[in-house]
């Protein structure tokens, strides 16, 4: 039990199929482990039953050492592990700004207040700002996120992922629709976290996933086919027969 | 929510008209305006209730008719025991009825609404409609209080400086009810409480992926709602000194979901005049003809089809 994120013998199926075939997976603090793999493979299914939005039908999944197999998506969140979504899900008709406060109060935990204004109150939009700013958005701020580019929008959708203050991300595909610069860019944002938060992420970008990973875990049919360093995933013709292919 | 200058302009002027109402109505020699502004206010103050649960929050209740008929029927009860010597004297008095008329709701409410909020979408709205149903037929079977004959109330729950005939009193106590419901709704719009309910009517699950649990804060607009429907119920029931099992029926319920879309979902002042426009169009319409919902149908597909955000939407000129 060394890991920050430890998941045992994870297992879900939807019908005949099986989406996530006895799992093992091992996240330690402050790591970057990438999970990849062909579509299909089940990558969205583990990040599904990891935040706690799928139950999964067999196995365990523990954070530092608790068993948090049951805990519902909002306990997670509040116990350290946070997802991003590939598809964008920010409050389109709020500003930028406004969706990063409402996170910083959702974390500080008063939503029952009902007389004072949310805009405007510095406890909550202070340290906001400063997460924009981490995410280059600060610019942005009061631009609503529904004329934000799509660029900008995965870049607050990682702002508010980072603002709950995890000690895990799991990014769903964050370069998912970016262009070359913005990719690069995004791939420097996450080099920039390294060290401070764990991070599990699944992307289709080889190019990031190389840059970024201390690990690399390979999906096949819901099942990890290889796990080790990049390098030797690389080198893992098992991985180039199922996956990356021969260059 | 910030108003335009426009809409505060319109705002002004129809507070204006509506404090003048009573000599308006004095000058064209029409005693019913005063009625009518009563009604308004009335349901106003359901419609800006159900527009916290329905705009704000996301959640289309199609049983706000149970909390009005709740609300009424608690003042008329307590006005019949009263009467008939089964309970003391002071149960009449406004300060003792109203904030009952209030609470009954409210308590139901919170049962009512954890059960109803384990659905979403089509189901929550038929749950809704199912529970506003049961009450609707528990009042029809209840012949102790007057059954589907309704329930009169001799007189208006007592309140201070204000005789029980005096209409234009009343009127002024209606208005002042609902621009106090007004003034406390507008802050909870944009309070703390009111972005995280209007969080979770935009991307519920957003909400969940940054660790918010929705149930507590979709359960206290529902209670909000309530109650204001329960105030609402209480007033009317005043003004009428009437209650019956009308008050809950569904289409009561509808038209107060029309009266929040008509005004604008979500808008908050667009209940009032939602609501307003409702009461007016019922009233006027029915003296032409009886069918006066032959009328009503084009207009509101008319506001539905060329001003999405309703008519306040439409007053802001964006």
């Amino acid at each position: 039990m060394s890991g920050l994120l430890e998941v045992r013998g994870l297992s879900k199926r939807f019908g005949g199929l099986v989406a996530t075939d006895a799992l093992d997976l091992a996240v330690g603090a402050g790591e970057v482990h990438a999970l990849i793999g062909p579509n299909g493979a089940g990558k969205t299914t583990v990040i599904g039953q990891l935040a706690g939005e799928l139950r999964p039908d067999g196995g365990s999944i523990w954070l530092d050492g608790a068993d948090i197999t049951r805990l519902a998506p909002p306990a997670r969140v509040r116990a350290g592990l946070t997802r991003s979504f590939q598809v964008t899900q920010v409050l389109m008709a709020a500003s930028a700004l406004a969706n990063v406060a409402l996170v910083e109060q959702v974390r500080q935990g008063h939503s029952f207040r009902f007389w004072r204004p949310a805009s405007g109150d510095a406890r909550l939009e202070a340290p906001a700002r400063v997460m924009l700013a981490r995410v280059g958005l600060e610019a942005r701020a009061a631009t609503p996120a529904e004329d934000l580019s799509h660029g900008e929008r995965r870049q607050l959708e990682l702002a508010m992922a980072l603002a709950t203050r995890p000690r895990l991300l799991l990014l769903d595909e964050p370069m998912a629709g970016l262009g070359a610069a913005e990719s690069a860019a995004m791939t420097a944002l996450l080099a920039g976290l390294k060290g401070e938060v764990a991070i599990l992420l699944v992307e289709h970008d080889m190019d990031a996933v190389f840059a970024l990973a201390d690990r690399v875990t390979v999906l096949l049919d819901g099942r990890a086919i290889a796990s080790g360093p990049p390098a030797a995933i690389r080198a893992d013709p098992a991985v180039r027969d199922a996956y990356l292919g021969t260059p | 929510m910030v108003e335009t200058p426009r809409q505060v302009v319109v705002l002004l002027a129809s507070f204006a008209v509506m404090a003048g109402l009573p000599a308006i109505a004095a000058a064209a020699g029409r005693p019913d305006f005063v009625t009518l502004g009563s009604q308004v206010c009335i349901m106003a103050i359901a419609a800006a209730g159900l527009d916290l649960l329905m705009g704000r929050t996301g959640l289309p209740s199609f049983g706000q008719a149970a909390w009005f008929g709740l609300g009424g029927y608690t003042v008329a009860i307590l006005a019949a025991h009263a009467g008939d010597g089964s309970l003391p004297g002071w149960v009449t008095g406004a300060w003792f009825a109203w904030p009952a008329a209030i609470l009954v709701p409210a308590v139901l409410a919170l049962g009512i609404g954890a059960l109803c909020l384990r659905t979403t979408g089509i189901s929550f709205i038929m749950i809704t409609l199912a529970f506003a149903q049961m009450f609707f037929f528990l009042f029809v079977a209840l012949k102790a209080y007057g059954g589907d004959d309704g329930l009169s109330m001799r007189r208006r729950n007592a309140l201070p400086f204000i005789g029980p005939r005096d209409d234009v009193g009343f009127y002024y106590v209606c208005l002042a009810a609902l621009v106090l419901v007004l003034l406390v709704l507008r802050r909870v719009w944009r309070s703390r409480l009111g972005v995280v309910l209007d969080g979770i009517r935009q991307n519920e699950r957003r909400m969940l992926a940054i660790g918010l649990n929705p149930f507590p804060y979709k359960l206290a607009a529902f209670v909000l709602a309530a109650s204001l429907g329960g105030l609402a119920g209480a007033l009317h029931v005043n003004l009428f000194r009437f209650a019956s099992p009308d008050l809950l029926h569904w289409t009561q319920s509808g038209e107060l979901m029309v009266m929040v879309v008509l005004g604008g979902l979500g808008s908050l002042w667009g209940a009032v005049f939602g609501a307003a426009a409702l009461v007016l169009l019922h009233v006027f319409l029915a003296q032409w003809t009886e069918h006066w919902m032959i009328v009503l149908g084009p207009i509101l597909v008319a506001v539905v089809l060329l001003a999405r955000r309703g008519v306040w939407g439409a007053l802001g000129g964006r």
